[in-house]
């Protein structure tokens, strides 16, 4: 091993980008200092004032961060120590991506997707280019390899295809983009950040290779490597995910609504969510709600001898929401990973057609839900919808064949409040079969087929090998089945979101999601819908690590 | 190779920044962003239009329009993350009824001052309905103005004229009472198994026609209590239950449109918006009837929505005066000839304008400037919190309509369930 890392130049100085580094470092750690304290001591812009203090202090500890990551690569490059070498890489190289990502904004290139999908859209024929360019050059590769022929139709295809871009460019405003672009260079700012660009990239690039230097392995290599590599992730989950998720959660904690600072109130949201309150009545007629405290709205009652209990709760809308939830959950998961695991059996065997098969029966998965479920509404229409009509044919067909008289009452599938979560659970099912089909069938190809011939020796019959060979071998597909069922059912939005023609939507099909989503956007109560979305996320973290716990002890081995 | 790397660095960049937005506008013009909420493309393309003609005629404001989603489309959400993000429109739409929480929050401008100083601003120009409510103050002695209204709107009943003919009924006009009303949706119901005498969505405008024409109101005359527990909320209900208990009505939660689009649907509650759908996709003879009157006297909704400005806007002066713009005459005259909306505008410039929109069509447009005039007006509730109580009402009111709850226990009990949603029980 020490052979490997004789590559270090203990004897020599260090090189010149090494006290550039430092140098560039030390103002990094100054500029992050800098911008703590202003964050700690004044009200930058706007949209920071609107979120609060709170939220200015957390940012202003954030901005910290850098700050000690530049302070320790101030030493480590100068004590030639690796660490000091990778806190400058990756403090340069998040530098460069952030500080390119502003100069972009200043650009104004992100408000531009727009405009330039229209001026790719509204030009969309000049497409046909590359596919002439395309087709002449498939046609040219199948000349003679070193006829001139062959390269002249090679340089018009590529010659079409540079004309075409050229057009596209220019018909798409390019050069009306780029002017604006120069233009942008009229404020000292953009000239600012493009110099901090162009400064981080360098430095991050001249340390980078400085390996030998500072007695880098291969192992070290590929470590940062494959770093860099996901780090594209790691930058988009800090930003768009990590962030709004820590926000969230603080503002769970206030009073938040638009337009307004939010101010801390503690565990108030979480209290008025999850409040109840238990109340007898003595006369089982009287009205429940003059029993309750104000503020509480009657959820249930039950009795208990002559004594009528009636459950009250702050936000019953919740409760109902949560309960709805959970019924969608535990009808959704049978509905869908049972019909799925019977699919994917039948496909599994080797069934001339069985291809077009699974395609069709994946296709709801694909589908978008907003169109299937429109399709859906018209299936459930209680008069005129195919369900009700298939049914009735039936019951006509059996009274006919048996002189029966049944009468079947046309079910209101998406009226009665008994049954509109079935329905809904239907839809979601009929989405979620052909994905798990294709999970299922996924696991049993993985299953040796060695197992089912031994057991065929051992005397087993069909029944037997797919309840003692198949059923065993899928836990861990069953499993994985199971989970993302339960997650994507517990999250479930779209589907009654799209089914229901009512608004609001009413409380038979209002789930955990449709009930925040109104609190958020109908009432404006960002803090109290955070506070609701944070106790769905503290339900499904606790039922998937159930789970993982149901998983690893076994109860998923049939 | 690192210089190779800055190259192709600078060659992607500047290939991304190809694509940059165009800066047309000169910088030294004040820069105003609007939006509506518009239902479909035609509509976006006749507000464009009169963005664009407003532009032209207003020397140093450039306007751009920016046409929000549709209904259910995300737009409500899209305008809250913009306003809490500070990007919002300069002037953007709400409906009537969201113009109170947007005043509480601050979220929207008092252009109260800015309308005074306005000489040519008549605020009697527009119907009194809405204008009350945007002048309803938060606090006591204050004066305010909170935006003017873009269009008014009111329902009608759309009739099919041939189940009409094939039942042998009198087409429904001026002055019919509900005794007719249930005779034609029973008539017609029984014309054959998949046809229903009447339909009406599920929102809270619909129940509420039923309430209103039994005499009941959803508040009290001050705004600040609920106003449905008393006997005419009981007639008015049992008298909507009545339809779908008997089978005559699309049932209650269904959307009604598509079948009577289809042709199976003998009446159908909706408004004016629903006009240019019903030209375009409706392939039997049909036309407008005034709403049928109850025990109540005649009666009507006065939908309607506000332009308002921008609480953080840069440039409140010329923000007043586009809204002024956008309620001309002029301008609310080319948006009603889309067939869609009813200027917002009480005069009768503005009604002969609505009255010739859709020559062709042969639909009775007197129907809705009648309905107007006998509407109880779409109430922004200053005095509580409105989804919150709509929720309330529309679950019980479920329950009502389909069978699980009697109208006398609703309106027994409601008014005590949405009691805490009522600024007064704080």
């Amino acid at each position: 091993m020490a052979t490997v890392v004789t590559t270090r130049k203990q004897g020599q100085g260090l090189p010149k980008i090494i006290y550039i580094s430092a140098a560039w470092n030390i103002i990094i750690m100054l500029g992050s200092f800098a911008l703590s304290y202003i964050l700690f001591t004044q009200e930058p812009n706007k949209q920071l004032k609107d979120l609060g203090d709170n939220v200015r202090y957390f940012l202003a500890l954030i901005a910290l961060i850098p700050a000690a990551a530049a302070m320790y690569s101030v030493y480590g490059l100068l004590a030639r120590r690796p660490g000091g070498r990778y806190a400058s890489m990756a403090l340069n190289y998040v530098g460069a991506v952030l500080s390119c990502l502003y100069l972009l904004h200043l650009w104004g290139v992100f408000i531009a997707f727009d405009d330039a999908g229209k001026a790719l859209f509204e030009n969309s024929f000049l497409l046909w280019g590359f596919v002439i360019a395309y087709a002449v050059y498939w046609l040219a590769g199948r000349l003679p390899e070193y006829s001139p022929s062959r390269r002249y139709l090679e340089m018009f295809a590529i010659g079409v295809a540079m004309l075409a871009l050229i057009a596209l460019l220019l018909l798409g405003g390019a050069v009306e983009g780029v002017w604006n672009v120069i233009s942008t260079y009229g404020e000292l700012q953009t000239w600012a950040v493009t110099i901090v660009v162009i400064i981080f990239a360098f430095v991050g690039y001249q340390i980078l290779n400085q390996g030998d230097f500072f007695g880098e392995t291969p192992d070290q290599r590929t470590s940062w490597q494959g770093w860099l590599m996901v780090s594209p992730n790691i930058i988009g989950f800090m930003l768009f995910f990590a962030g709004p998720l820590l926000l969230s959660f603080y503002l769970s904690f206030t009073d938040s609504e638009p337009g307004s600072i939010p101010d801390v109130i503690g565990f108030k949201n979480y209290g008025d969510i999850l409040s109840l309150e238990f109340k007898t009545l003595d006369d089982p007629e009287a009205n429940p709600q003059r029993a309750l405290s104000f503020g509480y709205i009657p959820l249930d009652d039950f009795k208990i001898g002559n004594t009528r209990v009636v459950i009250g709760a702050k936000d019953v809308l919740f409760w109902k929401s949560l309960r709805n939830t959970i019924v969608f959950c535990m009808m959704l998961v049978p509905l869908s990973s049972i019909p799925a695991l019977l699919l994917a059996v039948i496909m599994n065997s080797k069934i001339p057609g069985m291809k077009f098969f699974r395609a069709a029966y994946f296709l709801p998965s694909v589908a978008a839900v907003v169109g299937t479920a429109l399709i859906w509404r018209w299936l459930y229409a209680s008069d005129i919808g195919y369900i009700n009509y298939a049914i009735t044919e039936f019951v006509n067909g059996i009274n006919s064949i048996f002189g029966t008289q049944i009468e079947y009452q046309k079910t209101q599938w998406l009226t009665d409040q008994g049954i509109l979560l079935f329905s809904i659970v239907l839809l979601a099912a009929w989405q979620a079969v052909g994905f798990n089909t294709v999970l299922f069938l996924a696991g049993l190809q993985g299953i040796p087929t060695t197992l089912y011939e031994a057991s065929f020796v051992d005397g087993a019959n069909r029944v037997q090998q797919f309840r003692h060979v198949t059923l065993p071998l899928l836990a861990p597909t069953t499993f994985y089945v199971i989970v993302t069922t339960v997650i994507t059912g517990l999250q479930v939005f779209n589907e009654p979101y799209a089914l229901i023609s009512s608004r609001p939507i009413p409380d038979a099909a209002t789930t955990s999601v449709i009930y925040l989503y109104n609190r958020g956007f109908f009432r404006f109560e960002f803090g109290y819908a955070s506070a609701v979305a944070w106790l769905l996320f503290a339900l499904i973290f606790v039922v998937t690590i159930a789970q993982f716990r149901l998983q690893r002890s076994g109860s998923y081995d049939v | 190779m690192s210089k190779r790397l800055l190259v192709a660095a600078l060659v992607l960049v500047m290939a991304i920044a190809a694509f940059a937005v165009p800066m047309t506008a000169a910088q030294e013009e004040v820069q105003l962003v609007w939006r509506t909420r518009p239902d479909n493309q035609a509509e976006i393309d006749v507000y464009t239009a009169a963005s664009q003609q407003i532009d032209e005629a207003w020397d140093g404001v450039s306007l751009t329009y920016s046409p929000g989603g549709q209904e259910g489309a995300g737009y409500q959400d899209v305008l809250i993350a913009e306003l809490e993000a500070g990007t919002a429109p300069d002037v953007f739409w709400i409906p009537g009824t969201d113009v109170a929480r947007f005043a509480e929050l601050g979220l929207i401008l008092n252009l109260h001052d800015l309308a005074s100083a306005d000489p040519e601003f008549n605020a009697d120009d527009f119907y009194p309905g809405p204008m009350g409510f945007l002048t309803t103050p938060l606090e006591e002695g204050q004066e305010v103005l909170w935006g003017l209204p873009r269009d008014a709107s009111a329902f009608a009943i759309y009739y099919n004229a041939d189940l009409f003919d094939e039942a042998g009924l009198d087409y429904p006009a001026a002055g019919w009472t509900w005794d007719d009303f249930f005779t034609a949706a029973e008539e017609i119901t029984n014309l054959g198994e998949e046809v229903k005498g009447f339909g009406m969505n599920a929102w809270w405008a619909n129940w509420g026609y039923w309430i209103n024409a039994a005499g009941s109101r959803f508040f009290t005359e001050d705004y600040k209590a609920c106003g449905l527990n008393n006997d005419a909320t009981v007639v008015g209900l049992e008298a909507a239950r009545s339809l779908f208990a008997n089978g005559w009505a699309v049932p209650w939660g269904e959307d009604s449109e598509p079948p009577f689009l289809a042709g199976n649907v003998g009446m159908f509650m909706n408004g004016r918006w629903a006009t240019p759908g019903t030209i375009a996709n409706a392939d039997f003879n049909w036309n407008v009837a005034p709403l049928p009157e109850g025990p109540g006297g005649p009666t009507n909704w006065l939908f309607w929505g506000a332009y308002v400005v921008n609480a953080n806007t840069a440039h409140p002066e010329e923000a007043w005066e586009l809204i002024t713009r956008l309620t001309s005459a002029e301008i609310q005259g080319q948006i009603a000839s889309l067939g869609a909306n009813i200027p917002s505008r009480a005069n009768q410039e503005a009604i002969d304008l609505f009255l010739a929109t859709l020559p062709d069509s042969g639909v009775n447009n007197q129907v809705f400037t009648d309905g107007l005039q006998v509407a109880v007006t779409e109430a922004p509730l200053f005095f509580g919190d409105w989804p919150a109580i709509d929720a309330e009402y529309a679950n019980q009111v479920n329950l009502v309509l389909n069978g699980e709850l009697s109208a006398q226990e609703f309106a027994d009990t409601i008014c005590d369930r949405v009691a805490p949603f009522f600024d007064s029980a704080q």
